[in-house]
């Protein structure tokens, strides 16, 4: 057998997996939002009526889901970013107690975390009777729940150890010697962290921006759960259309138009980075 | 680097703060399913295990556990054989289409799980499957096999292959090679990566939901609990399951060298 073919079968079997169970049905998906419904059966046909019904329907969907994906994002990166770099320069012995914590917390239960912040924020749970017992606040703060602001707090404890770990990676990878020698040669501590430090983290930024923007756009377990009956994203809507009116062609059209529009933000989101971080 | 007095309070301010967040949903899980009252709130009653004698006495408790035990080993079996033997060719080949092959096979991990979810859905039905723990696996595979490649590409990076070529010019057959040469040398990491696919693949609710159809797995009873009324047995629900996802990848995070 030769060189090649002797490494090649054995990436048969994972890529055929791949092939079947993510290729495939993401493409016969695609293919279903250009097709009808007639009498809760799908009809083949191409027509662009799918999309033209999202833009009109959900457009102001999209455009929430799209924003608070990107407050979410943008938390998650910064906080991550700062608990990765206090492990990584900042905390000494304790650096591998955090890490420890962010990865224990990482695979503990996507419900179960959802279903504690539930009670964590209502107008009887444990934050607002502690700030009451405090005197901070007289009553409860009722916004806490039911409300864009829960679905934002749950998601970004639950993204958060995703964004650490890929940012602690790059940070690990960065030498001690020149941070001393652009120290030695007089740079000061931002200077070092604007030239040095941030550049070689663009890899797990990216990352982690991309890994919590896709997963909260396409959410939809959270802001049922703790966003209220006014916040609908559109993770909502996909799914609705699916269990509740079977309409699987708007679903789709909804969820690649979804997918474009992640992937715009995604591109712009790495533009700029490239941009900010280029050395002076 | 230089480190003021101010710095350094504000940094462990941050880190305690941040410790405190990341910990604090699961430590009331736990705490409160040892609670005595029906609500969690402050104060919470005495110490008691009833909510854990409540879920013991359910029925779909008992079908859900044994749902998720078969998935769960399966895909953890399954997804650790192809994902040793993808990675360990792909620790052959150039760096670069090694990294690049991996990209794509980890594709799933990044895709929002409803999106996933309703494109398997839609397939499967439309070739007239029915739905059943036979199309939950093969689902879950998809996105547990990345994890398996990763965690052994790692680890084969620095294999010497030369002991695997001597074996096979002297007449070893690959399998005979395999179990004798490579195997010793990866056992710990190869259990390491079916833990963390079986963690994955556990705590999955999404694309469960969506293939199962009429049965139950640990996280599709969690979401049933949590649309009924008030039940604190959710908590001791939640702790098992937490119990089981967290040992499982801290073993498995202790014996390999994958982080992240």
């Amino acid at each position: 057998m030769s060189e090649l073919g002797r490494h090649r079968w054995p990436v048969l079997p994972a890529f055929a997996v791949f092939g079947l169970l993510f290729v495939g049905p993401l493409a016969f998906f695609l293919v279903v939002s250009f097709w009808r419904l007639r009498a809760y059966k799908l009809v083949p046909d191409f027509t662009l009526d799918n999309y033209l019904d999202v833009w009109s329907e959900y457009l102001h969907a999209a455009i929430f889901t799209l924003l608070i994906s990107l407050l979410i994002a943008i938390l998650t990166t910064v906080i991550g970013f700062m608990i990765a770099y206090l492990a990584r320069f900042r905390a000494g012995r304790y650096g591998n107690l955090i890490l420890f914590v962010v990865l224990v917390t990482l695979f503990g239960g996507y419900l179960v975390k959802i279903y504690a912040w539930k009670t964590i924020l209502g107008t009887g749970g444990i934050l607002n009777s502690t700030l009451v017992d405090l005197g901070l606040i007289n009553e409860p703060l009722a916004w806490l729940l039911y409300s864009p602001t829960a679905v934002v707090i749950t998601l970004v404890n639950f993204l958060l150890p995703f964004t650490v770990l890929p940012i602690y990676g790059s940070l690990r990878g960065i030498d001690e010697v020149p941070l001393s020698a652009a120290r030695d040669l007089g740079a000061g501590g931002a200077r070092v962290f604007r030239d040095i430090v941030l550049p070689q983290c663009k890899p797990g930024l990216f990352a982690a921006f991309a890994v919590s923007f896709l997963i909260t756009a396409g959410d939809y377990v959270t802001p049922r759960l703790v966003g209220g009956p006014n916040t609908f994203m559109a993770g909502n809507f996909i799914e609705s259309q699916f269990i509740n009116r079977l309409n699987a062609p708007i679903g789709s059209a909804l969820s690649y138009a979804m997918l474009i529009g992640c992937g715009l933000v995604l591109l712009l989101f790495q533009k700029t980075l490239t941009r900010v971080l280029k050395p002076r | 680097m230089e480190t003021s007095p101010l710095s350094k309070t504000l940094w462990g301010l941050f880190g305690t703060v941040s410790m405190l967040f990341l910990l604090s949903p699961i430590a009331l899980v736990v705490i409160f399913s040892f609670g005595e009252n029906r609500l969690a709130t402050l104060p919470m009653g005495g110490f008691t295990f009833k909510w854990y004698g409540k879920l013991i006495a359910d029925p779909n408790f008992w079908s859900a556990l044994e749902n998720s035990l078969i998935v769960t080993l399966s895909v953890g079996a399954i997804s650790t054989v192809i994902g040793t033997l993808a990675a360990m060719a792909l620790a052959r080949w150039r760096p670069g289409t090694a990294n690049a092959a991996m990209m794509t096979l980890s594709l799933p991990v990044m895709m929002p799980p409803l999106v996933l979810a309703l494109a398997l859905a839609t397939s499967l039905s439309s070739l007239g499957l029915r739905f059943g723990l036979h199309t939950v696996i093969p689902s879950h595979l998809v996105f547990t096999q990345p994890f398996v490649i990763l965690i052994v590409y790692a680890q084969m990076a620095n294999f010497n292959f030369a002991m695997l070529d001597s074996a096979r010019d002297l007449g070893a057959t690959p399998w005979h090679a395999f179990f004798t040469i490579v195997l010793p040398n990866i056992r710990s990491t190869l259990i390491g990566a079916a833990l963390i696919a079986m963690s994955v693949s556990l705590d999955d609710f999404i694309i469960t939901f969506f293939t199962i159809g009429n049965g139950m797995t640990l996280p599709t009873l969690v979401w049933g609990m949590l649309r009924t009324a008030l039940d604190p047995s959710i908590n001791a629900l939640g702790t098992l399951i937490l119990i089981a996802t967290i040992t499982s990848s801290v073993i498995a995070l202790s014996i390999t060298r994958y982080r992240g």
